[in-house]
């Protein structure tokens, strides 16, 4: 979108730290990971990650990394926009703001003024915090919400802490949503069905259009059927559906991609939704990002979600429920419902 | 357009002599320079905070700064430990204690700026007689140009370049100004450096055809409501690269367009939405 495209430096170039976590051992491991980087000292990470009139687009393309501690609640009812797959107790927390990868249907992108990523080194208050809520019901939490958990496993090391954590709790079960394609993760972290690795798909043509520096379908496959052979339950989410002309060549050929490459009945679900995002966020990023087809799309307002028009989203979602129940039970078929996006 | 400000003469004058700036003789509040062809500004805005917010916001809002094109350069000089010209990444205002970030985005390394010359700033009242951190650099006015900017310019286009004059005095009378030029003429060609580099990053432009907009409108009888979802059309057309003249031509030639009532216009807009997803 821009020229002079040798000029941005590198990914986290520059580490803000605030001065708070500054002698915290993760802070002090990943300086150590990044020795060449320029370390900023701050107070509060707002003050960076707040600032007016930042150019996501641009961030995006060198996103700096900013440590910090997360000093209010991080634990969150989920919105009704996500799907809570059958279970009454569900939460979501963010141990990390914004994700490495480049996902052109981002609800980052309208949420936060920042393309940089946060990372909040005191992932032991969100622990206690789960903790007490596990006092009064079981707990169903996604890790991975507003960043790719997995996609950061090698500066945070968040996931094995997740998944140890999860191990010693009985109540609770978590989700790990990602697109990345590690497998090694799973020799190193211990087994438990109640680590849910859910893997997003997406034709290869869709990911090479709009997912920018995230691994290839294939990729994805490989990862999600090793989780499934070393024991972790693997969830498929179909969602976001991106409407493109030949979205119906394009998703059928991408079912038969994973109808070879994964054992489907062994699967714990799959989610289908198409592409929807709350009316606010778009307007962000309509303005942030004019030259992005999926963002400039004519959407319909559906009780303040915008969405494809239900024609296009109805054939898309019915297309793929259809193909997946050829192998797997419509239980087993998670498909988003509700008032606000019916 | 390059926007500068510097705060004293004798900072600029090299700067205004290397790029041949011509005096704007209109009625200034501040000595204004500008480039023949339009592509740099610059103005010199006087020593301390007040000056500096005030000379930036002139700047920047006589010459109608453009967030998506333009960039704002305060070049000046400053006290530190050693001699060097520095790229600011974090600047402080000593009387409020609030500290300001510009975006590290580019890569300034070309230039004769590597990461190892990026500074931390103390923007102070007045000369300071010694150096309370020998790793931060101290000047006057850095503070107030980035909060005045800030209403203005995104932090990533805003670019604090500072070279080191003293080390800090208790007699200000002994920073003279042919030091402060003599400091600012051995930066002159990392500066234009900086600014050729800066005239390189130009973003695609992904404006409608306001012309075509405004026809389509009128000839559709739109409705406020109609203007705000056809204007959407047109930008999802102008992103996806699709032909939104030819699309209303054949509408023409089909005899759908232009229409005879509001209602009509309404069914051509989707019609228009259908032919373009």
């Amino acid at each position: 979108m821009s020229s002079g495209k040798d000029s941005f430096n590198f990914p986290f170039s520059h580490i803000y730290v605030e001065e708070k976590v500054m002698d915290e051992d993760l802070t002090k491991s990943i300086l150590l990971r990044y020795k060449k980087s320029v370390v900023i000292p701050i107070s509060h990470y707002k003050d960076v990650f707040n600032r007016p009139r930042q150019s996501f687009y641009h961030q995006k393309r060198s996103p700096m990394l900013i440590l910090a501690k997360n000093t209010g609640t991080s634990v969150f009812k989920g919105a009704p926009v996500c799907q809570d797959f059958g279970y009454d107790h569900f939460y979501y927390t963010s141990c990390a703001r914004n994700c490495i990868y480049d996902c052109e249907y981002c609800y980052l992108r309208g949420m936060y003024g920042s393309g940089n990523v946060v990372v909040f080194v005191n992932i032991e208050d969100t622990f206690a915090e789960v903790e007490e809520l596990l006092k009064e019901h079981p707990v169903y939490l996604c890790v991975s919400f507003d960043t790719d958990l997995m996609a950061l496993e090698n500066i945070t090391g968040f996931i094995s802490r997740w998944a140890e954590f999860t191990k010693a709790h009985q109540d609770l079960t978590i989700e790990i949503r990602t697109k990345c394609f590690r497998k090694d993760l799973f020799d190193k972290i211990p087994a438990c069905d109640r680590v849910i690795f859910a893997y997003t798909l997406s034709p290869q043509e869709i990911i090479d259009k709009f997912e920018k520096k995230t691994t290839s379908l294939s990729e994805r496959l490989s990862a999600a059927s090793c989780a499934m052979g070393k024991g972790f339950p693997v969830r498929l989410c179909f969602d976001p559906l991106i409407y493109v002309k030949n979205w119906n060549d394009l998703y059928t050929s991408m079912f038969s991609e994973v109808k070879n490459s994964i054992d489907i009945h062994q699967l714990k679900d799959v989610s289908v939704g198409s592409f929807r995002i709350s009316s606010e966020y778009i307007k962000k990023i309509r303005k942030d990002f004019p030259g992005s087809s999926i963002c400039q799309f004519p959407y319909e307002n559906k009780g303040g979600y915008m969405q494809y028009p239900e024609k296009i989203k109805n054939e898309m979602e019915n297309t793929l429920v259809t193909l997946l129940q050829t192998l797997i039970s419509k239980e087993k078929i998670y498909r988003i419902e509700n008032e606000e996006n019916p | 357009m390059l926007f500068i400000v510097c705060a004293l003469s004798c900072e600029a004058k090299p700067l205004i002599s290397a790029l041949s700036l011509r005096k704007d003789n209109f009625a200034c509040p501040y000595d204004t320079f500008f480039s023949t062809d339009s592509s740099v500004v610059l103005t010199v805005s006087g020593m301390g905070t007040v000056l500096a917010a005030s000379a930036t916001t002139y700047l920047l809002t006589r010459f109608g700064f453009s967030p998506e094109k333009d960039f704002l350069i305060n070049f000046g000089s400053c006290a530190g430990k050693e001699p060097g010209f520095h790229l600011i990444n974090r600047i402080t205002d000593e009387a409020t204690g609030r500290s300001f970030y510009p975006d590290m985005l580019y890569d300034l390394s070309a230039c004769g700026l590597p990461a190892s010359s990026e500074k931390a700033l103390v923007t102070v009242s007045k000369v300071v007689a010694f150096l309370k951190d020998p790793n931060v650099l101290y000047e006057m006015e850095a503070s107030s140009i980035f909060l005045a900017a800030s209403r203005f310019v995104p932090p990533h286009r805003m670019i604090f370049l500072k070279y080191v004059s003293d080390s800090g005095t208790d007699d200000p009378k002994k920073i003279t100004s042919a030091m402060l030029q003599e400091g600012a003429e051995k930066q002159v060609s990392k500066i234009l450096a900086v600014l050729e580099h800066l005239k390189t990053i130009v973003e695609d432009d992904y404006a409608i055809d306001e012309d075509l907009f405004l026809n389509t409108f009128l000839n559709l009888r739109a409705s406020e409501t109609m203007r705000h979802e056809l204007r959407q059309l047109f930008r999802y057309a102008k992103a996806e690269g699709l032909d939104m003249e030819k699309l209303l031509s054949d509408l023409e030639k089909e005899g759908l367009y232009p229409v005879n009532s509001k209602r009509e216009g309404k069914e051509v807009i989707d019609v228009i939405r259908q032919r373009l997803i």
